[in-house]
């Protein structure tokens, strides 16, 4: 048992939770974040990577949009690193109102977001392969951004200004006494050691999640709605601006060019267990056909890799259960200190990942409102580590990295041009790490090989600089294929066949891994067992479950 | 003119085409790009898990192709597969060891020993070998001694010792790949260069084990080596490029094109005509135009899902993409094929039934519609026939080998019944 | 945010990147690669790159890129690896393009310049130090293989030329700038081989095809000559076109097409009635109708075919027609590429890779036949010769010779 202590506990480690973390520090607490898994493992990876402009939220909801267009501009100045600059359009497809349109310019004036209608032609200029039958485009200032880059230099921001982070810690119980919270218990994962930390608040950011962490305070339940949302990864960029359908948000409406793919998205359905997000074919199919509507023939170009993430709603009795899509996307405080005469403990939910930092400038403040202490918030003002140099990333960075040291390091990860220096870099960093791990950090496997060339030589060099044995090596290879074909197998087709079969002859053919002996267990076991799961009656056929102990964001 | 055209350019259509050229016909081999045959190991698998391992891959083929129903190899006698395998191996005596009816067992990169029927002379392992020296080079970022030699010291039975050499391919490289590796090693003075670095190198163990970068063009490299370092040396299978896979692909290239078969590399065959059920000529997709190229036997030997003779679409339609010929999960099954949410399944180390789908055959190898032929000049080979998951079972080559062999036999038969084979045709 | 440019950002080539899956072969393959750790290989700046690029050019290296297309040929999947690395070139040179490339490309130019006073171009071009001024100015190594321009041009040869009466058909002869300029013999014994199976030749004012400026990413010329040359061929609506430079058939057949995108009409007929001149002869031999008496010729030639004949994916036609020659044993050199792959060889920089890339063929004409070699292309000619210091001419000299006796 280890004892620690510290003003405020954080649950949860994905963006609200490292936003609120980083805000506590630099407030001056002293604050200690815990998370179950890797940081940003959960629903902030799991999403198509947009910054939104506020684009999307114009007609909706003004509030939303203003929001977005504000904090679009904070983070790609304070993170720049994980945001590129791409721009956006909302384009008018055959099959949508130009009408609409009208509402799109008159909503973006109001809620003071940039908007500039510009002519179909110049927007088939900017983006060649767009529906040629579009008959109304808008330039947004849209971007993407990476929620792993963005949950790292935001924790790294916090640790400079002392925060703690326990990744891989699960919390059993938050503890009481007279009526306010007083400590936090969590197991570490890895090792089975027991942490108890005194504390005099605690804030719950852990999302889908949230519930259960309200239970191990002995609340009265907190209903989470996780919304399951299919996204699906093509294998190079089709655009490079990122194109939203310009109608009421719907599905498939956005495909967003992240890193070296774009990604279409999403789906929307109610889901019982966020540790357990089906892929049904169904929905795969229906972002295809999306896919079409904005690029014809894009059922022809290759699919990469499908993955499903959780949106984080609180249940709201405005709207109907099931249609989580027009909740509120607002965030929503739960003040525990009157609903369960629990002082101490604050739960968030909703919002968005663009809107982070001032979900935490939001929750931070209100916790101060209960304490009585007031510090002004500077996260808006100061840079995050790595972001210094001040530019914005570009899709061509890496490839300009490799080419100026291409005959120093060779390169392991040839489809994400990684090579062995960033590698063995990264496990100097953190040793005790899973494979899945180093892929968030360094988006090994994550390219059209899916890992079928690298993955071997990632194990061997993680071998031989001596991170791992040979039989912990061989069994995360294992478990990075097997985690691999989660997001595989749904939409298997075309080009994606071609590479599995050749994968299949190399790994199993040729080198015969299924006879080569490995460790079992060898990463934590993060999520819950797995429980009934609900499924609507529309989604018949085979599905595919995304176990949330690893990411799936391509 | 052309008596058969032959397409596809890997295993199964070379050892057509020499075949046929062997017995006088004028052979044509239309390959669309380099045969897939060197991203392999160049060795011929048989069969080597059923799924327990398998020591004599013939004795036991009868109880498991009668476990495996429609299994390809249910159209062959264990002694016609090992005839068949047997003339293969002999088209390249100095390449290949030539099989004794028993499997080798191969260390793989990953440590596993594979088992496999004929090795090539540069991965044979004397038997009273029990400590090996596992040497891997800095600059080749495909094999790691350690992890290899930790591995194989649990799967062999041997003790094993990693070493590395620090030793570029070319002045400055970093990242040498295994083909600059093998094409450095032909030439003398690097050979010379490298074993004397080798013997250095490693202690007192019985072999020496290295990856398969032991020349391309000059098949001797690794017996020059053995007699510099005084103990045997053997080769350990990467992924690709394979190097043993190139020299089997450059040895029957150029044993095709001895025999004087033509070899058109590039182009894509993207139709065909046909008149009165036999195939009439094939559409190849030449620059500026598409040419048709005729013949009177056609055998295609286009691979699998891997080469894009087979392909499954987004709405999970799988189809033969040259001639649209009809699909079966295995030889006897006449389709159709179950749907393509049953053919793959969300379990990473299950076999997937998409990849049993192909063609089914008759006793010629002509893929049949039903019970009835679908055309009566064609012919099919090799990574095309349904019924079997051969990166599992270990059993690719032989089914190419001997599937090759009954095709072209059957077209020399049909032509030997209608006229007498004129023996001095070139 | 960058504004894609047309074709460049856009068409097949992009699309076929699908299709890799990174299994090596065209790496294997690679005639550079092979040679030098400097590039990264097809693989690299192909498929693999072509994900990253957007507006900005930041991997210069990919210029070690020989454009052979060898990868293109070989590449199982039907990715265009090599029409992928032209056209990320043509966008890195759109900027800062080097006199040397320029010059080089412009094939007519140079011609038209050396050819009233060629005994004095080629002093110059022969004598070392002006050969060194020259790469000094303008990089192109000083030991490369240059042309050597001839007094007479093709044209002026024609017009004096009187043709035997036809018995067949006609075909239109494009004679190239090498042919005109460059290699007059070549199309004179074309031209007569031509005539003596009966066709009325024709030979319409030409230009260049453009080749040597898109291979060194001067696409909007490359686009203009090609076009225009499409239009002075195409003047005869069905009558097949012949040319003795196969590079140049190339072009007119698919790269002008698949690698800059041009989509004229007159293009697009002219590249499907265009055939080199072996291929032409091996059809009419396929048809029976290649009715030549072919006398003995006895001897063993190495022969080389070039890469941009290779990639027209119709085999090796050369070889099939020489056998015809009785006594003419062709031993098919089986290498991958020369090493100049049209201009490449002749830079500064690239002069020693080039060098190497050939040095397989350059040991397999010394070893074959140190004298003769043959070889469709005249670059790739002009390299072999001055590599081994042995003849190497086009395939149509000794059909002309077992034909004509001479």
């Amino acid at each position: 048992m280890k004892n620690l202590s510290a003003d405020i506990v954080v649950i949860g480690g994905g963006s609200t939770g490292v936003g609120v973390l980083r805000d506590c520090a630099m407030r001056g607490y002293s604050a200690i974040l815990v998370e179950r898994a890797d940081l940003a493992q959960g629903t902030s990876a799991r999403f198509h990577g947009l910054l939104h402009s506020g684009g999307r939220y114009v007609v909706s909801d003004h509030e939303s949009a203003r929001e977005c267009a504000e904090e679009n501009a904070i983070v790609s100045r304070i993170q720049p690193q994980a945001v590129e600059l791409t721009g956006g359009l909302f384009v008018v497809t055959p099959q949508d109102d130009p009408a609409f349109g009208d509402k799109f310019l008159a909503g973006a004036q109001s809620a003071g977001v940039w908007v500039e209608e510009i002519t179909p032609g110049t927007a088939l200029r900017q983006e060649p392969r767009l529906n040629p039958g579009i008959t109304r485009a808008f330039r947004v200032k849209d971007g993407t951004v990476d929620g792993w880059q963005l949950a790292w230099s935001a924790i790294a921001s916090a640790k400079e200004h002392g925060a703690q982070v326990l990744t891989y810690h699960r919390v059993t119980q938050i503890h009481s006494a007279d009526g306010a919270v007083n400590g936090v218990s969590a197991t570490d994962l890895r090792t089975g050691e027991d942490v108890r930390i005194a504390c005099s608040f605690v804030l719950n950011c852990a999302g889908p999640w949230a519930g259960d962490i309200a239970r191990a305070a002995g609340c009265s339940p907190v209903e989470v709605v996780p919304g399951r949302g299919v996204m699906v990864a093509m294998a190079h960029r089709l655009v490079n601006t990122v194109v939203n359908r310009c109608i009421v948000p719907a599905d498939g409406d956005i495909l967003v060019p992240v890193h070296t793919v774009c990604v279409i998205g999403t789906t929307d359905h109610k889901v019982s267990d966020p540790d357990h997000l089906e892929i049904p074919r169904n929905e795969v199919q229906q972002m295809l056909d999306a896919g079409e509507v904005l690029i014809p023939g894009f059922r022809q170009a290759r699919a990469l890799h499908a993955w499903a993430g959780a949106r984080p709603l609180i249940k709201d009795d405005r709207v109907s259960a099931s249609d989580t899509r027009h909740m509120s996307r607002g965030m929503a405080i739960i003040d525990h200190s009157g609903r369960d005469s629990l002082r101490g403990l604050l739960t968030i939910g909703g919002g968005k990942l663009t809107t982070y930092r001032l979900m935490a400038q939001h929750m931070v403040d209100f916790m101060e409102e209960q304490t009585g202490n007031v510090h002004p918030c500077t996260t808006a003002d100061e840079m995050c580590p790595g972001g210094e140099k001040g530019h914005n990333y570009l899709i061509t960075h890496r490839l300009k990295d490799r080419e100026a040291d291409r005959l120093e390091s060779p390169i392991i990860c040839e489809c994400e041009l990684m090579n062995r220096k960033m590698f063995t870099d990264l496990l100097k960093a953190q040793p005790n790490s899973s494979m899945d791990d180093w892929r968030r950090q360094l988006r090994i496997g994550m390219g059209p090989c899916q890992g079928g060339f690298c993955s071997a030589r990632v194990a061997g060099i993680a071998h031989e600089e001596s991170a791992v044995d040979a039989d912990r090596a061989t069994g995360l290879l294992k478990l990075f294929l097997e985690h691999r074909w989660i997001g595989l197998w749904p939409l298997l087709h075309g080009d994606q066949v071609r590479q599995a079969a050749l994968d299949q002859w190399m790994l199993h053919g040729t080198l015969d891994l299924d006879h080569v002996p490995s460790s079992k267990g060898v990463e934590p076991e993060v999520t819950k067992p797995k429980e009934p799961l609900v499924v609507p009656a529309s989604d018949e056929g085979k599905k595919s479950t995304t176990e949330v102990k690893e990411g799936n964001n391509d | 003119m052309t008596d058969t055209i032959v397409i596809g350019g890997g295993l199964a259509g070379l050892a057509a085409a020499i075949r046929l050229a062997q017995a006088g016909q004028s052979v044509t081999l239309l390959q669309y790009g380099v045969g897939g045959l060197q991203l392999g190991q160049g060795t011929v698998d048989v069969l080597g898990y059923a799924p327990e391992l398998v020591s004599d891959p013939f004795a036991g083929l009868d109880a498991y192709v009668g476990g495996h129903k429609g299994h390809p190899y249910s159209l062959f006698s264990p002694d016609e597969i090992k005839a068949s395998v047997d003339w293969f191996a002999g088209l390249l005596p100095d390449l290949l060891v030539p099989g004794d009816g028993q499997n080798h067992r191969v260390p793989t990169a990953l440590g596993a020993m594979r088992p496999t029927y004929i090795v090539q002379s540069s991965m044979h392992v004397p038997a009273d070998v029990t400590s090996v020296a596992i040497v891997g080079l800095r600059q080749l970022k495909d094999f790691y001694p350690k992890m290899c030699a930790e591995n194989l010291a649990k799967t062999s039975g041997w003790a094993t010792s990693p070493y590395w050499l620090d030793f570029p391919a070319r002045a400055g490289g970093v990242d040498s790949t295994a083909t600059s590796y093998a094409t450095d090693l032909d030439d003398p003075d690097t050979l010379a260069r490298f074993a004397a670095a080798l013997k250095k190198a490693i202690g007192n163990e019985d072999a020496v084990g290295l990856p398969a970068i032991l020349g391309l063009r000059n098949p001797q490299v690794w017996s020059v080596l053995a007699e510099a370092v005084g103990k045997p040396v053997f080769e350990i299978h990467l992924g690709p490029p394979g190097i043993p896979g190139m020299r089997l692909t450059h040895e029957l290239t150029q044993e095709a094109l001895r025999l004087g078969v033509r070899v058109i590399l590039g182009s894509k065959v993207i139709g065909f005509e046909s008149e009165g059920g036999r195939i009439s000529g094939v559409l190849h997709q030449q620059a500026g135009r598409d040419k048709v190229y005729k013949a009177d036997n056609f055998v295609y030997a286009g691979g699998g899902f891997e080469s894009g003779s087979l392909a499954m679409d987004s709405y999970g339609v799988v189809t033969e993409t040259l001639f649209g010929l009809p699909l079966a999960m295995g030889q006897g099954d006449s389709g159709p094929l179950p749907s393509h949410e049953d053919l793959i399944t969300g379990d990473y180390w299950a076999d997937q039934g998409l990849f049993l789908a192909g063609l089914a055959v008759d006793s010629a190898m002509k893929p049949l519609d039903g019970k009835t032929a679908v055309y009566d000049n064609l012919h099919v080979a090799g990574g095309i026939l349904a019924g079997a998951i051969r990166w599992s079972e270990k059993s690719g080559d032989g089914i190419a080998i001997a599937s090759a062999v009954r095709a072209a036999d059957a077209i020399l038969d049909a032509q030997s019944a209608k006229q007498p084979r004129n023996e001095g045709k070139e | 945010m960058f504004e894609t440019d047309s074709h460049e950002a856009n068409l097949l080539a992009r699309a076929s990147l699908d299709h890799c899956v990174k299994c090596t072969i065209c790496e294997t393959q690679c005639p550079v690669m092979a040679v030098t750790p400097a590039f990264s290989g097809p693989k690299y700046v192909g498929p693999q790159a072509e994900r990253y690029r957007h507006g900005l050019s930041v991997d210069h290296s990919l210029d070690y890129c020989s454009s052979c297309g060898t990868c293109t040929l070989v590449c199982p999947q039907g990715v265009k690896i090599a029409e992928l690395n032209s056209v990320a070139r043509a966008a890195m040179k759109k900027d800062h393009m080097p006199l040397r490339d320029r010059i080089i490309s412009r094939t007519t130019l140079m011609g038209t310049f050396g050819d009233p006073v060629a005994p004095i171009a080629n002093a110059v071009l022969g004598f070392a130090p002006a050969r060194w001024a020259v790469e000094q100015v303008v990089g192109i190594h000083r030991d490369a293989a240059m042309p050597t321009f001839r007094t007479q041009t093709f044209t002026s040869w024609w017009k004096k030329h009187t043709s035997p009466t036809p018995t067949r058909g006609k075909v239109v002869y494009f004679h190239g700038c090498a042919g005109q300029y460059f290699e007059v013999e070549t199309s004179i014994k074309a031209v007569e081989v031509l005539e003596r199976l009966g066709f009325e030749v024709l030979v319409p004012k030409q230009g260049c095809c453009g080749l040597a400026a898109q291979s060194n990413g001067l696409f909007d010329t490359a686009r203009d000559w090609v076009t225009k040359l499409s239009h002075q061929l195409g003047v005869e609506p069905g009558t097949p076109i012949v040319a003795a430079s196969a590079s140049c058939v190339g072009m007119l057949k698919h790269e002008a097409r698949e690698i800059m995108g041009v989509e004229d009409p007159a293009l697009i007929d002219v590249g499907t009635r265009i055939r080199d001149l072996c291929e032409f002869l091996l059809e009419l031999s396929e048809a029976g109708e290649l009715n030549l008496d072919f006398h003995p010729i006895e001897m063993t030639v190495p022969y080389h075919a070039p890469c941009q004949l290779k990639g027209q994916g119709m085999g090796k036609p050369a070889i099939d027609v020489l056998r015809l020659i009785p006594g003419l044993t062709v031993i098919d050199a089986q290498a991958t590429c020369c090493g100049i792959a049209g201009t490449y060889g002749l830079k500064k920089e690239k002069y020693a890779v080039g060098q190497a890339v050939g040095k397989p063929l350059f040991d397999k004409v010394k070893e074959v036949n140190p004298e003769l070699a043959v070889c469709d292309t005249e670059t790739c000619r002009w390299q072999i010769a001055k590599s081994t210091g042995a003849t190497v001419v086009h395939p149509i000299w000794l059909i002309h010779k077992s034909i004509f006796g001479e």
